[in-house]
């Protein structure tokens, strides 16, 4: 049984008025447990409408969005259940940070969940290991972190909550390379120690085949591809009509193809490394 | 949601109401209001009633519209025409009660009241509705510029004004994504009591005090980046008016006139 799934889920833009348009449409699609998946589509495509949608942040025109074999809409309890189930952290999340310690910040989920204080100190400790925040950062205010301590902070808010779902809107977006490196490879160790599943919304192709085991392509208010990384990249032309690059390493990989290269393909740098020495490898 | 709240209320047309100078709608704004007090019987009340009314009809905003702004005061005029009806006496007595009095001075001036409220709020929107506010804050620095003598610093009101009304929709949505990601983190505003209530809000308006001012900052840097503050600030839209605008102030002329001749040939409804 899939963790999460969509069915024929739509929503409407300024519903009601002139302006009415879809925001998304004709939705289905089932993630399982354990995955990574990559959501990536150009601005507008509907990414970040469609990942509220599952932890009912948004209410959808039609269809239903049923998290752990529960329809989040049948009932109040089940809506609210969903939020903690599914732990969104929206783009932009370090704005959310609002009391007098990191610490306490951070227990504002596990708190609203009504755990027992020992379990909330527990899973904050956890949380700020996950991200990365060392102790001595938790007694301070959020206010006086720098601009990637507060966004890994705001994040380890919502992991403390611990959800079966962890859903990262733009997780990197403006931070320095480096940060971006540790963000993202907080959020592959997260997934193999907690084994959680793991939605990434993100506009860059390179982040989301660093990571990801799965990629869900959105286009125009629509998904357009759901697969596997492999399955995914080795569609370039389609991608590419739709206005998304490939990696910088993959189109190189087809060039050496197309020119006679039995090299395979590869995504990322350090794969296309590999490859490249076993290819030295096996001509020594 | 919180974005279905309009602020301002500007209809966007293009009918002549639209295109009068903003000063002039102003200054007219306040000679009628100014007027509607002028009335004492039935026939200059009957004249400012058709005046109001074929001022809607020029600006061509929807009965629907007009009428929602009525909406909100419809409980004051009420109240006032009740009292009005219930303590004031003079004229006819027509109902003899042992505690009140109904006369017809009460039924009179509950009628002039209600009209009168009625065509000032009917007015006062007409100008919001034909009149961007950013047109207001311009018209309202000009007309004010005078008090500059008095070392009033009128252009930094405006400009704070204009300010003001430019960052609402951006609080609004600033709100709105605030309170998404705290609702992601199990933050519950619906239920609860009173207490409980203002304590949920406390994880929404602590971030959005903090980007405010995050706000006004980088604002006030980009203001003097571009060297705001110089002296001769000159504008991009250059106020004038026209042959409209002062077509508009002899017609508005011509109503006072009329109001006081019907009041002075007619003489007073009231009975002393």
């Amino acid at each position: 049984m899939p963790i999460l799934s969509a069915k024929g889920v739509a929503h409407l833009y300024n519903k009601g008025t002139p302006s009415q348009s879809k925001a998304i449409y004709d939705i289905n699609i089932d993630i399982e447990e354990g995955e990574l998946v990559g959501i990536i589509g150009h601005t507008g495509s509907g990414k970040s409408t469609l990942v509220q949608h599952f932890n009912g942040i948004l209410k959808p025109e039609c269809g239903q969005i049923i998290v752990d074999g529960t329809d989040i809409w049948s009932s109040k309890k089940a809506t609210r259940e969903a939020r903690f189930k599914v732990g969104l952290c929206f783009q932009y999340p370090e704005y959310q940070l609002f009391e007098e310690t990191v610490y306490k910040d951070i227990s504002f989920g596990p708190k609203n969940m009504g755990l027992s204080e020992e379990e909330i100190d527990k899973r904050v400790q956890l949380a700020a290991e996950y991200v990365g925040l060392p102790k001595s950062l938790l007694d301070k205010s959020p206010f006086d972190l720098s601009g990637g301590e507060k966004r890994r902070a705001a994040i380890a808010g919502v992991i403390a909550m611990q959800p079966k779902v962890l859903i990262l809107d733009e997780p990197t977006a403006g931070l320095d390379p480096r940060g971006r490196d540790k963000i993202l490879e907080m959020i592959k160790s997260y997934r193999e120690k907690t084994g959680s599943t793991v939605l990434l919304v993100s506009h860059s192709m390179e982040d989301v085949a660093k990571i990801a085991t799965k990629v869900l392509v959105m286009n125009n208010a629509r998904v357009e591809m759901y697969g596997t990384v492999d399955e995914i990249y080795s569609r370039s032309e389609e991608l590419r009509e739709i206005g998304l690059n490939v990696p910088q390493v993959s189109k190189i990989f087809e060039i050496l193809k197309k020119s006679g290269l039995n090299i395979g393909s590869a995504y990322t740098v350090e794969k296309a490394a590999e490859r490249i020495l076993s290819l030295g490898g096996a001509s020594v | 949601m919180i974005k279905d709240i309009t602020i301002g209320q500007y209809f966007n047309g293009n009918s002549v109401l639209h295109r009068l100078d903003a000063r002039m709608k102003i200054v007219l704004t306040v000679a009628f209001i100014v007027s509607i007090f002028f009335c004492k019987n039935f026939w200059s009340l009957g004249l400012m009633v058709l005046f109001t009314i074929q001022t809607v009809i020029i600006s061509r905003v929807p009965l629907k519209m007009v009428l929602k702004s009525i909406k909100p005061i419809a409980i004051i005029v009420v109240f006032t025409s009740l009292l009005n009806i219930f303590y004031i006496s003079g004229g006819t007595t027509l109902v003899d009660g042992r505690y009140i009095d109904i006369t017809t001075n009460g039924i009179f001036t509950a009628l002039f009241m209600a009209t009168r409220i009625v065509c000032l709020v009917v007015i006062s929107s007409m100008l919001t509705y034909t009149t961007t506010p950013t047109m207001l804050t311009d018209a309202i620095e000009k007309l004010l510029s005078p008090l500059k003598i008095f070392k009033i610093p009128v252009s930094t009101l405006a400009m704070m004004m204009t300010l003001a009304l430019r960052f609402i929709p951006t609080l609004i949505d600033e709100i709105d994504r605030i309170t998404n990601a705290q609702k992601a983190r199990g933050a519950n505003l619906d239920d609860g009591n009173f207490i409980q209530r203002i304590k949920a809000l406390v994880p929404i308006i602590v971030p959005l005090f903090v980007s405010s001012l995050r706000r006004a900052i980088e604002l006030a840097d980009a203001m003097d980046c571009r060297c705001y503050g110089g002296p001769g600030r000159t504008r991009m839209k250059q106020m004038k008016l026209r042959f409209r605008d002062f077509a508009a102030l002899a017609i508005m002329v011509a109503f006072i006139a009329g109001i006081i001749v019907l009041n002075y040939y007619f003489g007073a409804v009231l009975i002393k």
